[in-house]
Parts: structure tokens; C-alpha cells; sequence
């Protein structure tokens, strides 16, 4: 299943690097264990695909598992790792899905659609140098203007049931580790904080793409440009999370 | 742009917002707005409207009226209520920067029917 299982050397290599991260928890060896089983994220990220939620989005949720698998793995009781860390990584996937299911059904060539559209979108606003319209990207991909709008939509189509979603302090320190110091600045405004105490609660990516978006003014392809990732993307995490935002206010507003 | 508009009415449920979101792309596409400027759109009506319904519903209909202008778009809504929606609360902060954002112009009035919003929003120049 992962490289370990199939590489005795390598194995026993990553064997010793869980018992030196046990002891030091350095940064830097986790990132290697991290990365050593990102293939195996990969793999049951996959298995979850025919759902309904575009595969980045379950990598995301997949590589959480991994992080809470390596940080808690004991190397001292003998367990492969890969054993140790598919039913977390499993249960992290599920527990996303029990979460935020699509709210109305998006039918599959929809789902598809929206999934191929990130790709057109990159490609016409880098060729264009800017944000494309609809007719440009309904043109790109050879469908029809109102096909792009409802594809387009179906990011949106998320429902929030739960603010468990907004994950705990263990997986916010997790995530922020993997933002630059920067970012790490940014997402650590006063001015936001003093706004909204729930923005807080947000897991680190999308605390600094509403910081972002709604207060430092950048658009969303500037965003996308920024972090790496698709517009596509930074519309469906803008839209989960001020979802998350809305559902956590309603919350608070109860008696 | 010629000057026109499209109207369209929902029960007050959050469950029919997909509905205003799904026409205003449609319409800002017919803007010739971009795909940044349709997200800030949707996102701008999908603050408005639910600030009309809240979370549980209300008792009613919101009509939301889209009309071209020059190089853009001005959006209202109107919620018409049973009990009239006096209680509806004011934009928070957060939804008003959230608003301040990706709309040109926008406010939201209480009304005889129901609160009433209008929001611009205008292409970028290039």
C-alpha cells in the first residue's frame, strides 16, 4: 500500500525517524514522515471520490488524518504505521463527509463539470491575465453558458450540520505550521479578531483566505495565485467557510 | 447594455438562496462580469437574502429584482412577511465588512411588507 511496505531499507529508515520524532517532536522529521505517506493519503482520499467532493478537497481532509497519525503514532508498541494510520485517516474523511454533505443533490456530470472547470479557469486567467467571464469559459470548455453557471454553483452547494468542523486547537497548530510566517501574520490580525471571535475558530487556510478576501481586499484569483491553489478552490473554501461562519453565529445567537 | 431587468420570487426559506445565487450568475454572465466578480455577487446576495429570511425562515416571500445599469449591476430585494419582519436583526460587523468587500454599494431598510435591500455592483475597469 505505502513505499514501507514494499521497501524493507526504507522501512526500517522511517521506522527510526518515528522514534527520533517521538523523543524531539522536530518539526523537520515530521515533515519527512508526512511526506513519506503522502501516498497514502493519497489512496483512501481516492476511495472517497465517487461522492461528490473534488479530490483536492479530500486530500486536504486526508492529510489532517495523516498529521494527527504521525503525531500520535508510538513506535514502541509495534504496530506498522500504515495499520496505525488508515482507520484515522478514514475516520477523518468520514467525519468530513457526516459534516458537510452537498445540501441538494448535485447530479454527477454537474460534479464533473465543476471539477473540470478549475482546470479552465487556471488556464484562461493566466493566458488572459485576469479573471475570466462565463461566455469565455463556457467557450474554453465547449459547453453551454448556463451549464457553467450551475457548475460553477454546485461549489457552493455545501451544508453545514456541525461546527465540530471547525476542527480543534491540535489541528489548527498542525495546519498553521504549514503556513509561511508571513501568512502566519496576516491571519493574525487584531482588526479581524476584534470582529469576529468566530473567524478565529476557522481552521488556518481559510482564516487567511477570509482575511484576504474580506479585508485586505485581494480577489479571489489573486488569492488562488497567491496560496497555489485554483480560484475554484478559493470560491468552495470561501463558501464553506462563511457557511461555517453563519451556522456558528446562529449558534450563539440562541438563548 | 440595454436597459432591463429580471425578477424573481422564493418562499423565505434558506433553503431557496441557491435559487437568487444561480439567477444572479446568470445575469452577471449577461454583465460580462468576471468569474471573480460573479463569486462576489453570489456571495453579496447570499448575505443579503439571509439577513431577509435568517436562519429558520419566515413566513412569506422575498422578491429579488435584478436590473442592468451601465456597466453593471443593481440588485433589491424585498422580503414580504406575514408578521411584516420587524424583528430582523441589523448586519452584523462581520457580514457588513464581508459586504464591503465585494459590493460597490449596499443597504438594508426595514419596510411595510418586510426589510428591503439594494446592492450595486460594477465591473472593474480593465
Amino acid at each position: 500500500m505505502s513505499a514501507e511496505a514494499t521497501d524493507p531499507n526504507g522501512r526500517e529508515e522511517l521506522r527510526r525517524k518515528f522514534e527520533a520524532y517521538a523523543q524531539t517532536r522536530d518539526q523537520a522529521i515530521r515533515d519527512v514522515l508526512v511526506t513519506a505517506h503522502m501516498g497514502l493519503a493519497e489512496y483512501l482520499a481516492r476511495r472517497f471520490t465517487n461522492r461528490g467532493e473534488p479530490l483536492d478537497d479530500l486530500m486536504q481532509v486526508a492529510s489532517l488524518g495523516l498529521l494527527k497519525a504521525v503525531d500520535r503514532f508510538d513506535p514502541e508498541r509495534g504496530l506498522e504505521f500504515s495499520t496505525y494510520a488508515t482507520p484515522t485517516i478514514v475516520g477523518e474523511l468520514k467525519r468530513h463527509f457526516r459534516d458537510k454533505g452537498w445540501a441538494v443533490r448535485v447530479p454527477r456530470r454537474v460534479q464533473e463539470l465543476h471539477l473540470r472547470l478549475g482546470a479552465v479557469v487556471s488556464q484562461l486567467t493566466q493566458d488572459l491575465g485576469r479573471s475570466p467571464t462565463i461566455p469565455e469559459i463556457a467557450q474554453s470548455a465547449t459547453v453551454s453558458e448556463e451549464e457553467v453557471v450551475e457548475a460553477i454553483e454546485a461549489g457552493q452547494a455545501y451544508r453545514f450540520t456541525s461546527l465540530d468542523a471547525s476542527g480543534s486547537g491540535e489541528d489548527e497548530s498542525s495546519l498553521a505550521d504549514q503556513l509561511g510566517n508571513e501568512d502566519q501574520g496576516l491571519i493574525d490580525s487584531e482588526h479581524r479578531v476584534a470582529l469576529s471571535p468566530l473567524i478565529a475558530r476557522c481552521p488556518p487556510r481559510e482564516r487567511m483566505i477570509l482575511h484576504l478576501r474580506f479585508f485586505e481586499g485581494l480577489t479571489q484569483s489573486e488569492i488562488a495565485n497567491r496560496l497555489g491553489i485554483s480560484q475554484m478552490h478559493v470560491s468552495r473554501l470561501l463558501a464553506r467557510s462563511l457557511a461555517q461562519l453563519r451556522e456558528a453565529s446562529t449558534e450563539e445567537d440562541q438563548p | 447594455m440595454s436597459d432591463g431587468e429580471v425578477r424573481l420570487a422564493v418562499p423565505a426559506q434558506p433553503g431557496y438562496l441557491r435559487m437568487t445565487r444561480l439567477l444572479a450568475a446568470g445575469v452577471a454572465s449577461r454583465v460580462g462580469f468576471t468569474l471573480d466578480e460573479v463569486d462576489d455577487l453570489r456571495i453579496a446576495i447570499d448575505e443579503l437574502c439571509f439577513a431577509l429570511v435568517g436562519p429558520g425562515g419566515r413566513d412569506g416571500t422575498i422578491t429579488v429584482r435584478y436590473t442592468f445599469i451601465d456597466g453593471g449591476l443593481v440588485v433589491e430585494g424585498e422580503g414580504h412577511f406575514a408578521d411584516g419582519g420587524h424583528d430582523t436583526p441589523l448586519l452584523s460587523p462581520l457580514s457588513m465588512q464581508i459586504l464591503g468587500a465585494v459590493a460597490d454599494e449596499c443597504t438594508l431598510e426595514p419596510g411595510i411588507e418586510g426589510p428591503t435591500f439594494r446592492l450595486v455592483k460594477r465591473r472593474r475597469e480593465e
